[in-house]
C-alpha cells in the first residue's frame, strides 16, 4: 500500500470537498453553527414573548373579600403589572367574562372554612382562569404568587395567638431540596442529549461527502478520470473512505464543541449564574468522547460509502443512503431514556454501545469492562465495514456504475453467481 | 520486449445485459501501436470502440486475450499499465472545484511523476499549453476550449508514452478540434505512441498513421491510409469503412439466412 499516494487521493478529495458549498454547510458550518443558533433563537423568542406579556396589565376582580384582609388588595396592586377591575355583576357572569377572555382572573372568597379551622377571620379563595388565554395563564400564576406571600405573613401574624412555637411550626414545614450540584443537573441533561446529536450530526456530516466521493463523481464524469490514475483501486477507495469518515467525525467533534460553548455562552446568562455547569462536560471525558465520537465517523463513512457507491448521480445517492442513515440515528432516538446503561451485553451492539458510553463518561461513571468491549467491538466492526466497503468497491460492475439497484442487488448477483458457479 | 508500445491478443469483452443476453463488446481484438505513431480505431457508435480502449487502461478486465501496455499486461499489472498512459475521453472531466495548477500537480503526483520534478513539470506544462492566465482560476470558470487544454494537460502531465484519447472531438466546436488534433499531431512527434478512436472520416484521414477499422466488436481491416486504398480498390475512407462494415453486415446475414436462430 503506497501511503504516499493515499495521502495524494485523500487530500485531493478533501481540498475539493472544502470548496464545495453544500458540503462545508451540511458538514462543518451546521454542526457548529446550529445549538447556537437554535439556542439564541428560541430564548430569543422566549424573552420576547415574556417582555411583550409582561407588559400586559391583568384585569383582575375581587369579589368578597373581608375588610381585614384589604392589605392583599393592595399587594395584588402592588406587586406586578395588575389592575383590579370593579364589578357589578354576579360571581358567575364574573367567570364568563373570564372564559370570555373580558377579564384576565376572579378571585373568589368563598365562605368562611368549616368550623375549627382555629383561626378567626381565616377564609379559602377560589381563582378563576382561563387556560385558553395565555394572558389569563399569565395573571392566574402572578395571583398565586402574590396569595401565597400575604398567606405566609398573614400565617406568621397568626401563628403566635395559636401558640405555636418557631420549632412547632418548623416541624410541619415540607423543605425541597435538590441535592443535585448544578454540574450535576447540567451534566445530566448533557448526557442525555449529546449522544443522541453526536450521532445525528455524524450522520449528517457524512452525508453529503459519501454521495459526493461516489455519485458526485460519476455525475460530474470525473470517475472514470479517477479510475485511469496509476493507483490501486483499494488505494482510491481507502482515501475517499478516509475523506469521507474525516467529514463525519470533524462533524460530531464540532457539534460537541459547538454544544458546550452554546450551553457557556448562552444559557448560563438566561438561567443565571450557578445554574448551568460552565461548559458542562468534565475535561477527563473529552478524549473519550473524541475517540467515541471518531469510531462513530468511521463506521458510519463505510457504512454510507457501501450504499452510495451504486447511485449514478446525487438524487440516486440520496435515495440509497437515507434508509442506512434512518436506521443509524434509530438507536439514538430510542435510547433518550436515562435508565438505559451500559452492560456488558449492550457493549456488543455497535453504535448503541458507543451512544451510552459517551452517556457514561459525561456522567462520569464509565463502567470500565463494559467501557472495554465497546471499543473492541467498535473497532472489529468498523474494521469489518471498511473490508467491505473495499470489497464492494473494487468490483468492476461497481466502478463502472453498471450494477444498478443498489446493495440488495448486488449482493444477490453476487450470490446467485456463486451458487450457479457451484 | 516488442517493439510495439500497445499490443492486444485477442481482446475479448462479453458483458451480460439483462435483456439482451451476453454481449460482445469486443471480439479478439488484434492491434499494436508503436513509437511515434497514430492509430485510428474507426467505427460506428457501439462497434467496441471505448470498450477496447478501456481494456487497455485497465478500467475493465478482459473476458479473455490479453494486451501489453510498454510491455506490462493489463490483467497482472494494472497500476504499472496506467503509469505508462495517458487516457482522454469525453467521460474523463475535471475536477470543478480545482485550480489548472493543482489539477495537473494531483495528476502528476499520483501517477508517481518524481516527486522532485513535479513542480517544475506543472510549470513546464502552463507553458506549454499557454495555461499561464487562468492556471490558479477554478477549473469551474474556465470556458469549454480551456478546458480541453487543461484537459489534454492532465492526460499528459506524468509523461506516459502511451497516449489513448476516446473520441476527443465529439464535443468540440471545429476551432476547438482543429487545435486539438494539432497537439495531438506534436505528441506523435515527441514519440508518444496514440491510440484515436473516432467515427470521423476525415479525422481518422488526416490524423492517422494506420486505421484500424472495427465493426460489431471485430477488427475488420487494419492499415495506413494507402494499404486500405489498395486494398480495397477505393479512395476516401467513408468508402472504405462501407466497403469492409458491409462485407461483414452480409456475410452475418448470410449465416442467417442458412442457420436461423440468435446470433451474436
Amino acid at each position: 500500500m503506497d501511503l504516499r499516494q493515499i495521502w495524494t487521493l485523500y487530500r485531493h478529495e478533501v481540498r475539493s470537498a472544502l470548496r464545495d458549498r453544500s458540503i462545508v454547510v451540511m458538514s462543518i458550518v451546521i454542526p457548529l453553527v446550529m445549538y447556537p443558533l437554535l439556542l439564541w433563537a428560541a430564548f430569543a423568542g422566549i424573552s420576547f414573548i415574556q417582555g411583550q406579556a409582561d407588559r400586559l396589565t391583568a384585569r383582575v376582580v375581587v369579589l368578597g373579600l373581608p375588610d381585614a384582609h384589604r392589605s392583599l388588595v393592595d399587594s395584588l396592586v402592588a406587586g406586578e403589572a395588575m389592575a383590579l377591575t370593579p364589578w357589578s355583576g354576579t360571581p358567575e357572569e364574573a367567570d364568563e367574562a373570564v372564559a370570555r377572555g373580558r377579564l384576565d382572573a376572579v378571585l373568589h372568597v368563598e365562605d368562611p372554612v368549616p368550623a375549627g379551622a382555629g383561626v378567626d377571620e381565616n377564609f379559602a379563595l377560589r381563582l378563576s382562569v382561563s387556560t385558553a388565554h395565555g394572558r389569563s395563564e399569565r395573571a392566574g400564576a402572578r395571583i398565586e404568587a402574590v396569595v401565597a406571600a400575604y398567606r405566609e405573613r398573614w400565617i406568621d401574624q397568626v401563628r403566635p395567638e395559636l401558640g405555636l412555637d418557631d420549632p412547632a411550626w418548623a416541624g410541619f414545614a415540607v423543605i425541597r431540596e435538590d441535592v443535585a450540584t448544578p454540574e450535576e443537573s447540567t451534566r445530566f441533561f448533557l448526557a442525555i442529549v449529546v449522544p443522541m446529536l453526536t450521532l445525528i450530526m455524524v450522520a449528517l456530516a457524512s452525508f453529503y461527502p459519501a454521495i459526493d466521493a461516489t455519485a458526485g463523481e460519476r455525475e460530474r464524469s470525473t470517475w472514470e478520470t479517477l479510475m485511469t490514475v496509476a493507483a490501486p483501486r483499494g488505494n482510491v477507495a481507502a482515501a475517499k473512505y478516509m475523506y469521507v469518515a474525516t467529514f463525519g467525525a470533524v462533524g460530531g467533534l464540532l457539534n460537541v464543541a459547538a454544544l458546550v460553548l452554546s450551553l457557556r455562552w448562552i444559557l448560563t446568562p438566561v438561567a443565571g449564574p450557578g445554574e448551568v455547569a460552565a461548559g458542562g462536560l468534565p475535561l477527563a471525558t473529552l478524549p473519550l468522547i473524541a475517540v467515541g465520537t471518531f469510531l462513530l465517523g468511521l463506521f458510519v463513512a463505510a457504512g454510507m460509502l457501501v450504499f452510495a457507491v451504486f447511485a449514478r448521480n446525487f438524487k440516486e445517492g440520496q435515495s440509497a443512503i437515507t434508509p442506512f442513515y434512518m436506521v443509524i440515528i434509530l438507536p439514538a432516538i430510542f435510547l433518550q431514556s436515562p435508565d438505559l446503561v451500559l452492560t456488558e451485553r449492550l457493549a456488543l451492539v455497535p453504535v448503541v454501545n458507543v451512544v451510552l458510553l459517551l452517556r457514561a463518561a459525561i456522567q462520569g461513571s464509565v463502567p470500565l469492562v463494559a467501557g472495554g468491549i465497546t471499543l473492541v467491538s467498535m473497532a472489529v466492526t468498523v474494521a469489518f465495514a471498511v473490508m467491505f466497503a473495499q470489497w464492494v468497491m473494487r468490483r468492476e460492475d461497481v466502478l463502472l456504475g453498471s450494477a444498478g439497484g443498489g446493495l440488495g442487488r448486488f449482493l444477490r448477483n453476487r450470490f446467485q453467481a456463486r451458487r450457479s458457479d457451484a | 520486449m516488442n517493439d510495439d508500445f500497445v499490443r492486444t491478443e485477442s481482446l475479448t469483452k462479453v458483458f451480460y445485459d439483462e435483456s439482451r443476453g451476453e454481449v460482445m463488446a469486443a471480439n479478439a481484438v488484434d492491434i499494436a501501436c508503436a513509437a511515434g505513431e497514430i492509430l485510428g480505431l474507426l467505427g460506428a457508435n457501439g462497434a467496441g470502440k471505448t470498450t477496447t480502449l478501456r481494456m487497455l487502461s485497465t478500467v475493465l478486465r478482459p473476458t479473455s486475450g490479453n494486451a501489453w501496455v510498454m510491455g506490462h499486461e493489463v490483467r497482472d499489472a494494472p497500476e504499472r499499465v496506467r503509469e505508462n498512459l495517458g487516457f482522454y475521453s469525453a467521460s474523463t472531466a475535471l475536477y470543478p472545484k480545482i485550480t489548472p495548477r493543482e489539477t495537473l500537480r494531483f495528476f502528476a503526483t499520483v501517477n508517481r511523476y518524481p516527486a522532485s520534478k513535479v513542480e517544475a513539470r506543472v510549470d513546464d506544462l502552463i507553458r506549454r499549453f499557454r495555461l499561464e492566465a487562468y492556471a490558479d482560476t477554478r477549473v469551474e470558470r474556465l470556458s469549454s476550449g480551456m478546458k480541453q487544454k487543461v484537459s489534454i494537460a492532465r492526460t499528459v502531465a506524468h509523461d506516459p508514452p502511451v497516449l489513448i484519447f476516446d473520441e476527443p472531438t465529439v464535443a468540440l466546436d471545429v476551432l476547438n478540434a482543429i487545435e486539438l488534433r494539432q497537439i495531438i499531431a506534436e505528441l506523435r512527434a515527441e514519440g508518444k505512441a496514440i491510440l484515436f478512436s473516432t467515427h470521423i472520416m476525415s479525422e481518422a484521414e488526416k490524423l492517422c498513421d494506420r486505421i484500424a477499422i472495427l465493426h460489431g466488436g471485430r477488427i475488420l481491416a487494419t492499415g495506413t491510409l494507402n494499404e486500405l486504398r489498395e486494398g480495397t480498390g477505393l479512395h476516401y475512407l467513408e468508402d472504405i469503412f462501407v466497403h469492409f462494415a458491409g462485407v461483414r453486415d452480409e456475410a452475418e446475414a448470410e449465416v442467417r439466412n442458412v442457420m436461423p436462430g440468435p446470433h451474436a
